[in-house]
């Protein structure tokens, strides 16, 4: 008896220190490099810090007075807005379109999907080149077939709409995929149901199809909005950061003009919690609309 | 009859229009692929097509001068080992959550799964701080260090290993097969096919970083990956678009491959692990 419970308190004590050395590797880099940065950002946000990102006292509530005080902040905030809700209702609109019109497997079904789909494995600074240079005043193409004379970068709203297409087009390739897999899930029945009761196909796709995968319509919107609302590498790339950039300054790239540049650690921090606190109900929420996704299908 | 063929014209019309849009929407790309072979002189006329194909200056500029070349195995380097380090971690610890029961296991999963609440953007100015007391900056370790956590694809492979079936492992262990070499000998093998998608996600992930690589490599050019490459070869006052068109056509290889690989696998039925990144 006495031996039965050793050998099991042996066999726990082993399975204990396996079940650590499995988690170690995977726990401490998250704590290390998400959980600490994390709460650290918190703190800052409170604290004085200096240029070298040591904590030189309380402040309270001083570094969120200063950042919304500054003349730059509203800007900044505004233009993150208003990428988002341009950004997502077009996203929107175009990947479902695309989606219902791949939606039936034909011949040529593996070329246009691919090509829908292509955008998806272009990086962010790549596609930011590319655009750069097609959206040139000089030299580039917009400006020579459309017949016009804009100096993209020069105006806020041209600046903004050249960023706008850019971050549209980049988010077209997965989205679309998400939305024609939710299509494709649909029960072939329902559909044939709808033909045999003489349904239009725009009361079909209305009233039908677009209900029965609004899971995944929510879902993307909801991480398209996080996204959008995290832009900051076409402003980085494309404007330049130094020089005058608060014409299409967001909250993230005026974070890494004041971390990187100006080495304001708090103000950072501050333009941080902000962006984290304006996305994370759409995040919980997204997280929310992937489960019922998954259900659905 | 007469539906079919109202069936097929239909459908060779509603292709023809579908094709004709992915055209428009890759057209960038193109676009990309026509500038790169634009003598410098050709570029200044911004018509779309080259005067020919066969003008490799760019590529070999953007190599040489711009030292894409080096940047090239620098992020093939990052890529592979982040990539390789990330799986590493999350098989690890998907085999503790699939296989065995323990104290706090649910505040152990939690925790790993709250990761994903707080975006990496976030985090750029204090793990920059971090790194750079680790004296890190400026080294291969200190890019891919903050992408060693991935809390989708440790859920992806619990979830997958998880359907294995349990006699499978009893087998194993009446064979003599400890953990370790159950996991090395069976399970991998098993889910090969996810474990395949999960590498090529990570791999265009990390081949396509940019802010961060950016800020890590900041004082060090030697140490850039090509995304941050590409982004130098220009400037407002020697704006040179056919080098850095070269440039990103060369920077997009790698994902190009890897996403046609991608696309064929979940053709396979390996649509649930293609869409975690």
């Amino acid at each position: 008896m006495k031996t039965r419970t050793t050998l099991k308190q042996r066999q726990r004590a082993k399975t204990r220190k396996k079940v650590f050395l499995l988690l170690l590797p995977i726990m401490l880099f998250a704590i290390l490099f998400i959980y600490y940065p994390f709460i650290r950002t918190i703190i800052n946000s409170f604290s004085l810090v200096n240029a070298k990102g040591i904590i030189k006292g309380f402040a309270g509530f001083d570094n969120y007075a200063y950042t919304y005080g500054r003349k730059d902040f509203l800007p900044a905030l505004r233009h993150t807005l208003t990428i988002a809700a341009i950004n997502v209702p077009i996203t929107l609109f175009i990947t479902i379109s695309l989606a219902l019109l791949a939606n039936k497997k034909r011949k040529l079904s593996p070329v246009y999907e691919t090509l829908f789909t292509l955008p998806m494995s272009v990086s962010m600074s790549a596609a930011c080149m590319i655009f750069k240079s097609m959206f040139s005043p000089s030299v580039g193409f917009i400006n020579y077939f459309f017949g016009l004379k804009l100096g993209w970068y020069e105006s806020q709203e041209t600046a903004l709409a050249a960023v706008l297409i850019l971050t549209i087009w980049m988010g077209i390739g997965f989205d679309f995929l998400l939305m024609l897999s939710a299509l494709r899930a649909i029960p072939d029945q329902i559909i044939e149901a709808t033909r045999v009761d003489g349904i239009s196909p725009a009361r079909r796709i209305f009233k039908v199809q677009i209900p029965l995968i609004s899971p995944t319509i929510f879902y993307v919107l909801c991480t398209n909005l996080v996204l959008a609302m995290m832009t900051s590498a076409p402003m980085i790339i494309i404007m330049g950061v130094s020089s005058a950039a608060s014409a299409t300054n967001t909250l993230m790239s005026m974070m890494y003009q004041s971390g990187f540049s100006s080495s304001d650690y708090g103000l950072a921090a501050v333009l941080s919690i902000s962006a984290f606190t304006l996305t994370l109900g759409f995040t919980i929420l997204s997280f929310v609309f992937e489960r019922r996704k998954v259900h659905y299908q | 009859m007469k539906r079919k063929t109202r069936n097929l014209i239909q459908d060779s019309v509603v292709s023809t229009v579908a094709i004709a849009l992915g055209l428009i929407i890759i057209f960038p790309l193109i676009y990309c692929l026509c500038g790169a072979f634009k003598t410098p002189h050709e570029f200044l006329t911004p018509k779309l097509l080259p005067g020919s194909f066969t003008y490799v200056g760019n590529f070999k500029e953007a190599l040489e001068k711009g030292n894409l070349l080096r940047y090239t195995v620098n992020s093939f380097i990052i890529a592979l080992a982040g990539t390789s380090i990330r799986l590493v971690f999350s098989i690890l610890a998907a085999f503790a959550f699939a296989y065995y029961d323990f104290k706090f296991k649910n505040l152990c999963f939690f925790l790993i799964l709250g990761t994903m609440m707080i975006p990496a953007d976030v985090l750029l100015a204090t793990n920059y701080l971090t790194v750079s007391r680790l004296h890190l900056l400026n080294s291969y370790l200190g890019v891919m260090v903050v992408s060693f956590v991935s809390a989708s694809q440790m859920f992806m492979l619990r979830q997958r290993f998880k359907s294995v079936p349990k006699d499978m492992r009893e087998a194993a262990q009446i064979d003599g097969y400890g953990d370790i070499s159950y996991m090395i000998n069976v399970l991998i093998p098993i889910c090969k096919p996810v474990i395949t998608t999960l590498f090529v996600h990570s791999f265009i992930a990390l081949w396509n970083a940019y802010l961060w690589p950016l800020i890590v490599t900041a004082s060090s050019p030697n140490m850039r990956t090509i995304m941050v490459g590409i982004t130098k070869l220009n400037s407002w006052e020697d704006e040179n678009y056919q080098l850095v068109l070269a440039g990103v056509c060369i920077s997009l290889i790698p994902s190009l491959i890897l996403f046609v690989i991608m696309r064929r696998n979940m053709k396979k039925g390996g649509m649930d692990g293609a869409l975690v990144g």
